[in-house]
């Protein structure tokens, strides 16, 4: 599959061979940044203080890490993070795949109208301010200390590519399949939980990953939710606090720690599935 | 009459339609309809999260002698453009590298896109750290490579703040242009390349006579993304630099941010939420503007070439 140029004459060996050399050089610069991240995480405060062009600690400490997971709360602000991401996981899937279903498969008055209004409303983003209102509403309603707000909201602004990525393959889908069903006595519902949603298996792990990215990454969101409630703290908004609060120079090891628990597991992630996230990437930019 | 399909559903089908789209609906009422009429509601009050007052036109007039908004509009097409070229040159310089199906190109092309799984507000302070004056590696490595003499205050200087945020851009944004480059490639049959070759192109000639004209619709596409997505950037942007040295990388939406929630950490300390609202309209308005003149210039741009 791969060989399709069948001879290389040497200069053109020459050219890709540096053209290889570049993209190695890219590729080292765009690991970078993790890879420094990471391996600082078990460096000293001093040694981190003091800069250098160093990447391996030149003593490895854990330290850092037992540090922020007890002093800086680092157990708590993970489990919210762990609890948003897959909230939002949830609850983008639940929505997006029934949505996806019923605008693929039902004609009704207004669908026309309730579609484009999902599509506009991908394109109108008036930035933060519409996180003012919500928040209003969540305290009237009680909602603010709790993360559900949070997770309600974040899928409720991401859902509409979802959506657009569920009804594309819902669309792809035979509608003889659907016919055959209901010959056999099947209603709509049943239709969509026996006949559609296990066939949807490729969709939904790409839904799957991006709104768990999602959640896990949102960062302007849950910081404007937990102002004033500290043990609501994601990850991200964790992390970035403890830069704000400090002086700049207090506690590097400990930040270095904490981006690096908020980075890892979607790096972990990443290396599993990463063939979903680029697909889901792609489909959405062309469907979108 | 509701339902004119030919297919005949049974009583409970068209209920059940409506509670399957339920959820999907309700979160976008409150999510996104709801917050933009109530901003609507209070583009001409004064507001600071406690009281509103009805104040005509008179954020209208604050709006247009407001030269810091101003100011920040401007920081934005900056961005916009410094991000947009950079970036599609090389995603597309890559996707035709990736192209190629040397050895490892699927490793390259995981690595490139590795980036844009990493939350942008971490990578704002990852970068932070990279771009601290006399502690961070940027500057320890031009110094070791001799590139430059004394450390480069990357975030501290208005010469060079908007270069260290730049370079952020485009680390998380490359892996995004480069697939959707990527994706529009592999729609271009082996045939054009195959008939290429033939009559004697070489590898530029085939890039800019065959790949390009080819990928033309894809570009025109990712380009309308890369633009808008450009204007609404302000999360990384936020922790890097806070908009600062001087309001120096201020972009728009962080500015609004600033006058809706006020606060410590920013450079507004009341809430000024009418005035926000009106701001947010505006910066709705501007980034509506550009996205039809691309569209416009773009059409234009379509007849030349035919």
């Amino acid at each position: 599959m791969r060989e399709t140029h069948a001879v290389y004459s040497r200069k053109t060996k020459v050219m890709l061979g540096i053209c290889w050399a570049l993209l190695l050089l890219l590729a080292a610069l765009m690991v970078f940044p993790a890879i420094y991240i990471i391996l600082g995480s078990f460096k000293s405060n001093a040694e981190l203080l003091v800069g250098g062009t160093k990447i391996f600690p030149s003593e490895w400490r854990v330290d850092n890490y037992t540090e922020a997971w007890q002093q800086a709360n680092f157990a708590r602000y993970t489990l919210n993070s762990v609890f948003l991401a897959v909230g939002v996981m949830v609850l983008s899937l639940i929505s997006s795949t029934m949505a996806g279903y019923v605008f693929s498969r039902k004609e009704f008055r207004g669908k026309t109208l309730i579609y484009s209004l999902f599509l506009a409303f991908m394109f109108i983003n008036v930035g933060s301010v519409s996180l003012r209102p919500l928040f209003e509403l969540a305290v009237k309603l009680k909602m603010n200390k709790s993360l559900l707000s949070v997770v309600f909201i974040s899928a409720g602004t991401g859902q509409a590519t979802y959506i657009f990525l569920a009804r594309g393959f819902v669309d792809s889908l035979p509608r003889e399949l659907d016919e055959a069903a209901k010959i056999d006595g099947c209603t709509f519902v049943q239709i969509y939980r026996m006949v559609i949603l296990p066939l949807l298996k490729p969709v939904i792990a790409t839904i799957a990953l991006l709104s768990f990215r999602q959640g896990w990454n949102e960062y302007i969101l849950p910081l404007v939710f937990t102002m004033t409630n500290e043990s609501m703290r994601p990850l991200t908004v964790g992390v970035n606090m403890l830069k704000n609060a400090g002086d700049g120079t207090a506690a590097w090891n400990i930040m270095f720690a904490g981006a690096t628990i908020a980075i890892v597991p979607m790096l972990v992630v990443y290396c599993f599935f990463g063939r979903y996230f680029m697909s889901g990437m792609s489909a959405g930019a062309v469907k979108g | 009459m509701a339902n004119q399909t030919k297919k005949k559903s049974g009583k409970g089908d068209s209920f059940s339609y409506m509670l399957m789209l339920l959820p999907a609906v309700l979160m976008l009422a409150v999510c996104s309809i709801y917050p933009f009429l109530w901003i609507l509601r209070y583009v001409c009050y004064n507001y600071n999260g406690f009281t509103a007052t009805y104040t005509g036109l008179a954020n209208f007039k604050r709006m247009f002698s407001d030269s810091l908004f101003w100011h920040s509009v401007g920081i934005t097409f900056e961005y916009a453009v410094l991000k947009l070229i950079f970036i599609i040159p090389l995603a597309l310089v890559i996707a035709v590298l990736l192209n190629l199906k040397m050895k490892g190109s699927a490793v390259f092309r995981g690595i490139y896109f590795m980036p844009t799984v990493i939350s942008t507000s971490i990578a704002g302070m990852i970068f932070a750290f990279i771009f601290a004056t006399q502690n961070g590696i940027a500057n320890a490595a031009l110094q070791a490579l001799h590139l430059i003499k004394s450390p480069i205050p990357w975030l501290n200087s208005t010469d060079f703040v908007m270069a260290a945020v730049t370079i952020l851009a485009v680390w998380g944004g490359l892996g995004n242009y480069m697939l959707y480059f990527i994706t529009g490639m592999n729609g271009i049959s082996t045939d054009v390349y195959e008939s290429a070759k033939i009559d004697g192109a070489n590898a530029f000639q085939t890039f800019f006579f065959v790949t390009l004209p080819m990928l033309a619709p894809v570009l025109k596409v990712v380009l309308m993304l890369a633009i808008t997505s450009a204007f609404k950037d302000y999360e990384a942007i936020m922790v890097l630099s806070k908009g600062g040295p001087g309001n120096r990388s201020m972009v728009m939406f962080l500015y609004i941010y600033n006058l809706i929630f006020g606060g410590t950490n920013t450079s507004v300390t009341q809430a000024q939420i009418g005035y926000g609202a009106l701001l947010s309209v505006m910066a709705a308005i501007i980034v509506g503007l550009v996205t039809v003149v691309y569209m416009f210039v773009s059409k234009k741009l379509d007849h030349i070439t035919d």
